[in-house]
């Protein structure tokens, strides 16, 4: 055979194997391998023989093989190895300890894990945009004085060109908004929202286009853009790029062609569409006039600053702009416009939230904390607890001093100790962690994945070396800076620093427990609280249903009118249903925000804001609102639905009206109206707020002409209020679609209950309270193993005395005490220190609520008695067993 | 016995060492086995059975000369000692002893 022509392995297997292979047997195997390929090369071809030669090599590729590195044959190598043998058998020997510290800590890891994973998401908020700190949105504020102040990130439709053509750092400007459309075409057309956005969003933002035009999704108005997940909703298995979507856009029913297909939207952007079409449908969307109208607040308008371009330079020139753009239509310093960066939108709740939703960064901050405030408990648990221990090992140190250790190599020692229990604690954490985290995304509501990147990986080993050296800094100088003499001589006296110390962290651990313990029982019953406190109306078995309004209706009271006459078609059919009563109507329903404000001059010059409410007669009765003054509407007086007001007493309060029964609004432009009643307060907003004015009518017009501001977020159509005394949730929908099908057989049936929409206003207080609820369950946990770990050693090193006293005639209890008093008075200390801690930080929270429970000394004695009681149980089972143990044992030991 | 116990592979390969004398390499045990067997085994298979064997004392083995049809690489040639012939007999011993009280009847349906 010669191999010289062309018959040759690959060159790169033979480097392989030549690099990898020890040199003693390198000879004999790439001469059987060569051997092996020669006659395959010879039998059965090339190509054959090559991926046999590259197979071969890589079966060789085995421990054995492989060539031993002399190059980490150094000193320190060879200790660091010593070190961790040693750890492992002393851990190893100490089983009952080194379980209780690895589980704490591994308990620890997973719940700062899965917190920090919680928080993470929360701060990545659209972070990941390619040019994401050269995007901000615009606000805008007014100021006429008087507190006509109003504060906005909605903006003006013509605000995006004037910043393109007023100032050059800007690249572009794009506007972004995401109101409802009914979508679909027949007997299903289905409520969605679809973003309307300016051509160039995806130039501006980072959300790969995955299919279709990818260059140019929205350059045609009749464009639409979907995302995977409605691409399939809509279209299957089909490919949707092409296909026509059927959108009801005004009254005209439009189509529109899938130009492009989004990748879903992250979970961590405030982006959330899934249909987006372009903005050149401006005029449609909202209205002719909206376009020009610099008074008209609807889209967020985000800019994309030149590279290199300086954020303020840009700022400086937008007074000129306003000027340019407004002329005189207001005075100097009214009107403000001004950017927010993009990442800062999500957490920052000084800004009003626009299209955008915003999280609130308070519990972000509180739950980063009490991440941290678990993992810190469990770190100070394993440093008490080797601290304990060091006294033991006291004569191991002395003999490794004499054998001529030096400190650093004992530091050395015993901080591979805790390195390797934080590593095996990190391991069985996160293996906690991805195993429990279903089980958190369901009680948190959250949608959290647990990434296993080389970037997380890395950060985790990071954080167990952390751990490791943080918690076995303190034990390994202690043990490291033991005197000789001592130690041999057997003589060890108590150094007080150290019993000092030891007995601090202690008192911290738990305090930081208690201080845990009684947060999450105030948080829970705030919480309880707000779910069930008297709201001032009853809300039980409500139910809410959408009317629709007529498309033609030209003007909002228009739309309101048509909503109450297309109720009243439904209304008349519900009545006859037995399992429904309290019949009503309203335009804006308990549970959802953004009513109604109106703004007007009042008489006193003062400029006065109120909420109003359009509702039929039957209104207050059906939800038990009680009247304090006067009367409710009556249904058989035409008056009354003309001229008719009714205020709550916080209004009648706010206007100054002393006997308001009788009297007028002190506008001077309104209708012709008249005060008839005065309603208790009831809280008709969340209770995160105080209950402000509120005005009911039943003609919306009279209000409407009085007033010189307007702001609503909510959709102001009417709602059919009804209670359903039914039990089944099913048979309430049957009812409904059977009367709805057959009077407004082209709309959505829309309905829910109204203790359900409540519950959601409170939903993130309730989530937040959840997680915090289950970092408590975990460090108290942690805090007993703590104790349980202390309360061994304490028994370990009074084995003699416990012995002796047993044989003077202690009783079980006399032992119990002595154990007991060294631990309660640090339990007591931590928990007298918790109370001020608890207090000023639970009060801050409770800050944030206009109605808020007080905080009582039950809570406090309530988790003073949890910790006492843990304790007890730790520590009465360890004086049970040294009580029980015969003192020969204890006294016959030799150490 | 721990580190002497002779596994059915390892015996087979050392049955091959001493049937293929003087001339046991890698390749030519490989082929043997292939061939007296029917079992198609990796030759990485057969260094680390060699290499398991030597370490218990069954076989020693030299480097053998080079020749022209392995790229002037060099063979190592195997060859049985004394402690693995003796592990081979005794095998062999302890399965005829039982084969030997296999009763003389006949098996099967």
């Amino acid at each position: 055979m010669n191999r010289d022509r062309g018959h040759s392995p690959p060159k790169w297997a033979i480097r392989f194997l030549r690099f990898y292979c020890r040199k003693e047997f390198l000879d004999e195997i790439e001469g059987d391998l060569l051997e092996i390929f020669d006659r395959v090369a010879h039998n059965e071809g090339k190509n054959r023989a090559k991926i046999g030669f590259i197979w071969n090599t890589i079966r060789f590729f085995k421990w054995s093989n492989i060539k031993k590195t002399t190059r980490f044959n150094s000193n320190n190598f060879t200790m660091t190895g010593h070190n961790l043998k040693i750890a492992g058998r002393i851990l190893w020997r100490h089983k009952m300890n080194t379980l209780l510290n690895v589980i704490g800590i591994a308990v620890g890891i997973a719940c700062f894990v899965q917190i920090s994973l919680f928080v993470n998401q929360e701060l990545s908020f659209d972070k990941f945009h390619e040019n994401g700190d050269q995007i901000y949105r615009v606000w805008g504020r007014e100021d006429y004085g008087e507190g006509q102040e109003f504060f906005y990130t909605n903006t003006p439709i013509p605000l995006e060109k004037a910043l393109e053509e007023n100032i050059p750092e800007i690249t572009t400007a794009i506007q972004y908004d995401a109101p409802s459309f009914l979508v679909g075409d027949g007997e299903n057309r289905i409520n969605e929202r679809i973003a309307v956005a300016s051509p160039e969003f995806f130039e501006v933002f980072s959300f790969p286009l995955l299919a279709g035009n990818t260059q140019q999704p929205l350059a045609d108005r009749n464009s639409i853009v979907l995302s995977e997940a409605y691409a399939t909703k809509y279209f299957g298995n089909k490919e949707a790029v092409g296909e026509s979507i059927t959108v009801q856009i005004g009254e005209e029913k439009r189509t529109f062609m899938v130009s492009a297909i989004v990748r879903d939207m992250p979970k961590n952007t405030g982006f959330q569409f899934n249909m987006m079409i372009s903005n050149k449908n401006g005029e449609e969307v909202y209205s002719k006039e909206a376009m020009e109208a610099w008074f008209n607040i609807q889209p967020e308008t985000y800019i994309l600053l030149n590279k290199n371009a300086s954020i303020t330079d840009a700022e400086s020139k937008l007074p000129t702009m306003i000027k340019t753009a407004l002329g005189d239509r207001v005075e100097e310093g009214q009107y403000q416009l001004g950017f927010q960066p993009l990442a800062d939108i999500h957490l920052n709740a000084d800004y009003p939230v626009g299209i955008q939703p915003v999280g609130n960064p308070k519990y972000v901050y509180v739950l980063g904390t009490i991440g941290i405030l678990v993992l810190l408990i469990a770190c100070i648990n394993y440093t008490t607890l080797s601290i304990g221990q060091s006294l033991k090992r006291a004569k191991e140190v002395g003999v490794r001093k004499v054998v001529g250790a030096q400190k650093w190599g004992l530091i050395n020692q015993y901080m591979s100790e805790s390195i390797l229990i934080s590593f095996i604690a990190l391991f069985i954490g996160l293996l906690f962690a991805y195993l429990t985290l279903p089980v958190f995304n369901e009680l948190a509501e959250t949608n959290l994945v647990m990434p296993l990147n080389l970037l997380s990986i890395s950060l985790y080993m990071l954080l167990a070396l952390l751990i490791g050296i943080a918690t076995g800094v303190y034990p390994a100088f202690v043990l490291s800076n033991l005197k000789l003499i001592n130690v041999i001589r057997g003589t060890q006296p108590p150094n007080g620093g150290r019993y000092w110390l030891r007995k601090s962290l202690l008192v911290f651990q738990l305090l930081l427990t208690v201080f845990l313990i009684s947060s999450t029982l105030i948080m829970k019953k705030q919480l309880n609280y707000m779910q069930n406190s008297d709201l001032g109306y009853q809300r039980e078995a409500m139910v809410s249903m959408r009317l629709p309004a007529d498309p033609a209706a030209n003007g909002l009271a228009a739309g309101i009118n048509s909503g109450f006459e297309n109720g009243l078609l439904i209304k008349s059919q519900l009545a006859q249903n037995p399992q429904i009563s309290n019949i009503s109507m309203v335009n804006h329903v308990f549970g959802s925000t953004g009513w109604t404000t109106l703004g007007f001059k009042a008489t006193d010059n003062t400029f006065k804001q109120f909420t109003l409410l359009i509702v039929d007669p039957y209104y207050l009765s059906s939800f038990g609102i009680k009247i304090n003054e006067g009367r409710d509407f009556d249904p058989a007086l035409d008056q009354d639905k003309r001229e008719g007001v009714i205020i709550n007493k916080a209004a009648a309060e706010f206007f100054g009206l002393e006997k308001p029964i009788g009297d007028k609004l002190p506008g001077e432009r309104f209708g012709q109206h008249s005060i008839i009643g005065v309603t208790e307060d009831f809280n008709f907003a969340s209770l995160h707020s105080e209950i402000g004015p509120l005005v009911i009518v039943q003609n919306s017009g009279l209000i409407f002409q009085g007033v010189s501001d307007f702001s609503l977020s909510d959709s102001p159509i009417p709602k059919l209020i009804f209670k359903y005394n039914g039990g089944s949730l099913l048979e309430v929908k049957s009812i409904l679609e059977k009367v709805w099908s057959s009077t407004f057989p082209n709309e959505e049936l829309r309905f829910d209950f109204i203790d359900e929409r409540l519950r959601l206003q409170y939903q993130e207080e309730g989530r937040v309270n959840k997680i915090i609820g289950i970092a408590t369950a975990l460090s108290i946990t942690i805090a007993s193993l703590g104790l349980l770990g202390l309360t061994i050693l304490l028994v370990n090193t009074k084995v003699k005395e416990i012995g002796i006293r047993k044989i003077l005639g202690a009783s079980p209890s006399t032992i119990f005490r002595m154990l007991f008093k060294d631990i309660s008075l640090q339990l007591l200390i931590a928990i007298a220190l918790s109370v001020p801690l608890t207090l000023y930080l639970m009060q801050m929270w409770l800050a944030d609520f206009a109605y808020r429970v007080n905080i009582g000394v039950d809570m406090f004695l309530f988790s003073a008695v949890l910790a006492f009681g843990l304790t007890l149980l730790v520590i009465s089972y360890h004086a049970v067993r040294a009580a029980k143990s015969n003192p020969v044992n204890a006294l016959r030991l030799n150490d | 016995m721990k580190g002497t116990y002779l596994g059915e592979f390892e015996e087979l390969v050392l049955l091959t060492v001493g049937a293929l004398h003087p001339e046991a390499y890698g390749v030519a045990i490989m082929d043997e086995i292939e061939k007296e067997a029917g079992r198609s085994v990796n030759i990485s298979a057969i260094h680390s059975a060699l290499r398991r064997l030597d370490e218990k004392g069954f076989v020693k083995s030299e480097l053998g000369g080079a020749t022209t049809e392995r790229g002037g690489r060099s063979k190592r040639i195997f060859e049985l000692t004394a402690f693995g012939k003796k592990a081979l007999d005794e095998a062999q011993a302890q399965r005829l002893k039982l084969y030997n009280r296999i009763q003389d009847i006949s098996f099967g349906n």
